[in-house]
C-alpha cells in the first residue's frame, strides 16, 4: 500500500514536473545573439543585453537613397580583440591571411580581411550597430547590422547578423 | 662463422616480415575507384561541396543511380527518389505535395534537384547540413518511403546485385544505411544543369529575343524609379549565372503563414515564412510553385511578386519599396514586362538535362 502510494507521488510529480517545463517552452522566445567565432581564443555569443555593456561609438552611413543615418554600435574591431582573435600587434605575417566571414540569418554572407578591420591598417571604423538615430533597429535589418562608412555600394553592411566567423584564407 | 649466418638469416626473416607488413598495410586500403569529373562551366565558380569522407567516384554514382531508382527502400516496394524527382520534370513530380507510401501528403512541395553541389543546407527550411544528411530523412520518413531503411539494409544485402555494387564503390560488401545516403549523394551531386538556351547565350551560341533580353534585363535589375530605372529585383535573390543563391527569405505570400518555415527549425521570430529561395534553372517544368505548391504557373508568380506581397514583421527587406513608379506601393510591372521576364524564365529549360541518359533510370534497360 505504501508503495502504491509512494509511486502516485512520484508519478504526479513527474506529470507536473513535465506540464510546468512545456508550458515554460511556449512562453520563452529564443533570444537573438551574435557569435564570434573560428580562429579565436575565446568564441563569443553575445545578446543584446550582453552587447549594450560594450562601449560603444557613433558611425554615419549613407542609406541606398543617399540619406545621411547615424548607427550606433561596437568597433568590430573591439569584439575582434575580445575574442582573442590576431588583430593590432599580432596583425602581421600569416596572420594577414584571416578573413572575417559575415554571416546573417537569411544566410547572406561577406567577407572582410582583418587588416580592413584593423585602426594600425586604417582609420575607418567598421561597426556592429544595435541602434539608429537612437531607436532599436527596425525588423528585418536587426537587431545587430554591419554598418560599414565610406563604401560606394552598402551590400557589405549586412542585415541581420548572426555571426562573425575568423578563417584562414587556404588553398 | 655460425654465428654471422645466423644474423644473416635473422635478418632475412626481419626484412620478410617488414616486407609482409607492408603489403598487409597497403592491401588495408584496397578499394579501387575511378574518380568522377564533375563539369560545370567556370562561371558557376567553385564553392562546391563535396566532404573529404566522400569523394564522387564513377562506381559511387552508379551504385547512387541505382538506388535513387530502388523501389525496395520503401516499405511499400513501390516508391523511390524518382517517385517524386522525376527527370523529366527537372526531378520534380508535379504536384502540390506529393504523396508517399500511405498517400499521407507531404508537408511542403517536391524540389527540383538541379545544382545541388552549390547547395550547403538542404530542404525547404535547411535543416540538413550535405547532401548525406539530406539523403536519410526521406528514407527514414514514415510518410514519404514507410521508414523502411533499417529493413531495407537487410533486403539489399540479400540481392544478387548490391553487395558488389557495394563492394565496388566502398571497398567491401556490406550494405550500411551510410553507405546507401553517401552513394545517392554521389549521384545527385552530378545533376548539374548548365546547358539551357541561357548558358548558350553567355557562352556566346545562342541569340535571345527581344522578348528575352528585356525580360533578362527585368530580372537583373532593380527598380530606380527616380532615375526611370526599371527592374523587378529577382537576381537581389536569385542572382548569378547559377540563377541561384543560398538564402531563406519570407516571400510575402501569408502576413500569417500556416507553415512557420524556418522558424520551425531555429526558434527565433524572424525566420517565421522563411523558406529557401530556389534555384530558377528549369523553373518552367517545376510547376506548381512555392513551398507549398499554390501558383499553378509563372504567370501566377510574377501576379503575387507584383502586386500581391502581403507584409509581415519578417517580410524580405528585398521585396519591400521596390517600385518602378515614383511613389508606387508596389513593383509596378506592365503586362508586357512581366511576359518578357517569364520569357526570359523559359531560357533556363535545359533539355539536356532533363533527357540525360546518365540520369535516368538504370533498372529499366536491365528488363
Amino acid at each position: 500500500m505504501k508503495k502504491y502510494y509512494l509511486s502516485t507521488i512520484v508519478l504526479a510529480l513527474l506529470f507536473f514536473i513535465t506540464i510546468s517545463q512545456s508550458v515554460h517552452a511556449q512562453t520563452v522566445a529564443k533570444e537573438a545573439v551574435v557569435k564570434v567565432e573560428g580562429e579565436v581564443l575565446k568564441p563569443l555569443s553575445l545578446s543584446l543585453s550582453d552587447f549594450a555593456k560594450l562601449k560603444h561609438v557613433d558611425v554615419t552611413m549613407k542609406s541606398r537613397e543617399g540619406v545621411l543615418q547615424q548607427y550606433s554600435g561596437v568597433p568590430i574591431f573591439d569584439l575582434l580583440r575580445l575574442a582573442g582573435v590576431t588583430v593590432g600587434k599580432e596583425l602581421k605575417g600569416e596572420n594577414l591571411t584571416k578573413y572575417m566571414l559575415v554571416r546573417s540569418s537569411d544566410g547572406y554572407e561577406v567577407v572582410f580581411s582583418l587588416a580592413e578591420l584593423d585602426p594600425s591598417f586604417t582609420n575607418r571604423v567598421v561597426i556592429l550597430a544595435d541602434s539608429k538615430d537612437g531607436k532599436p533597429l527596425a525588423d528585418g535589418v536587426g537587431p545587430f547590422r554591419l554598418v560599414v562608412p565610406d563604401e560606394n555600394k552598402p551590400a557589405r553592411s549586412a542585415l541581420e547578423v548572426t555571426n562573425l566567423i575568423i578563417r584562414f584564407a587556404k588553398d | 662463422m655460425q654465428i654471422e649466418s645466423h644474423y644473416k638469416k635473422f635478418t632475412l626473416l626481419l626484412v620478410f616480415v617488414a616486407a609482409l607488413i607492408l603489403v598487409a598495410a597497403t592491401n588495408a586500403d584496397p578499394v579501387y575507384t575511378d574518380p568522377y569529373k564533375l563539369e560545370y562551366p567556370d562561371y558557376f565558380g567553385n564553392r562546391i561541396s563535396i566532404p573529404d569522407h566522400n569523394p564522387t567516384t564513377k562506381q559511387g554514382v552508379y551504385l547512387g543511380r541505382m538506388l535513387f531508382y530502388e523501389t525496395k527502400l520503401s516499405s511499400s516496394k513501390t516508391i523511390s527518389c524518382a517517385s517524386c524527382h522525376q527527370q523529366k520534370l527537372a526531378f520534380t513530380d508535379g504536384k502540390a505535395f506529393s504523396s508517399g507510401i500511405n498517400n499521407v501528403p507531404t508537408k511542403r512541395n517536391s524540389m527540383s534537384l538541379a545544382n545541388l553541389l552549390w547547395v550547403r543546407n538542404f530542404f525547404w527550411d535547411g535543416r540538413a547540413k550535405g547532401l548525406e544528411a539530406q539523403a536519410i530523412i526521406p528514407l527514414n520518413d514514415a510518410h514519404e518511403m514507410g521508414a523502411y531503411l533499417d529493413k531495407a539494409v537487410k533486403d539489399l544485402q540479400k540481392t544478387k546485385n548490391y553487395p558488389a555494387l557495394f563492394n565496388d564503390a566502398f571497398g567491401s560488401p556490406d550494405v550500411t544505411k551510410d553507405r546507401i545516403a553517401m552513394a545517392i549523394a554521389q549521384f545527385e551531386r552530378t545533376l548539374i544543369s548548365a546547358n539551357s538556351p541561357y548558358d548558350k547565350y553567355l557562352r556566346g551560341e545562342y541569340k535571345p529575343t527581344a522578348a528575352e533580353l528585356n525580360g533578362m534585363e527585368m530580372f537583373m535589375n532593380s527598380a530606380e524609379a527616380n532615375k526611370n530605372i526599371r527592374g523587378a529585383s529577382c537576381a537581389q535573390c536569385h542572382g548569378t549565372p547559377k540563377i541561384y543563391m543560398e538564402l531563406f527569405h519570407n516571400n510575402g505570400l501569408d502576413s500569417i503563414p500556416k507553415d512557420l518555415g524556418r522558424e520551425s527549425l531555429t526558434g527565433m521570430a524572424n525566420d517565421r515564412g522563411r523558406f529557401r529561395v530556389v534555384t530558377l534553372r528549369n523553373i518552367e517544368l517545376t510547376a506548381p510553385y512555392m513551398h507549398d505548391g499554390r501558383f499553378k504557373n509563372l504567370e501566377e508568380v510574377l501576379d503575387h511578386y507584383n502586386e500581391h506581397i502581403m507584409p509581415s514583421k519578417s517580410l524580405s527587406v528585398t521585396l519591400q519599396n521596390r517600385p518602378n513608379d515614383v511613389d508606387g506601393k508596389s513593383l509596378g510591372l506592365t503586362a508586357t514586362e512581366k511576359a518578357n521576364i517569364i520569357s526570359f524564365l523559359k531560357m533556363l529549360t535545359d533539355s539536356t538535362f532533363v533527357n540525360n541518359p546518365k540520369f535516368s533510370n538504370p533498372h529499366i534497360k536491365q528488363k
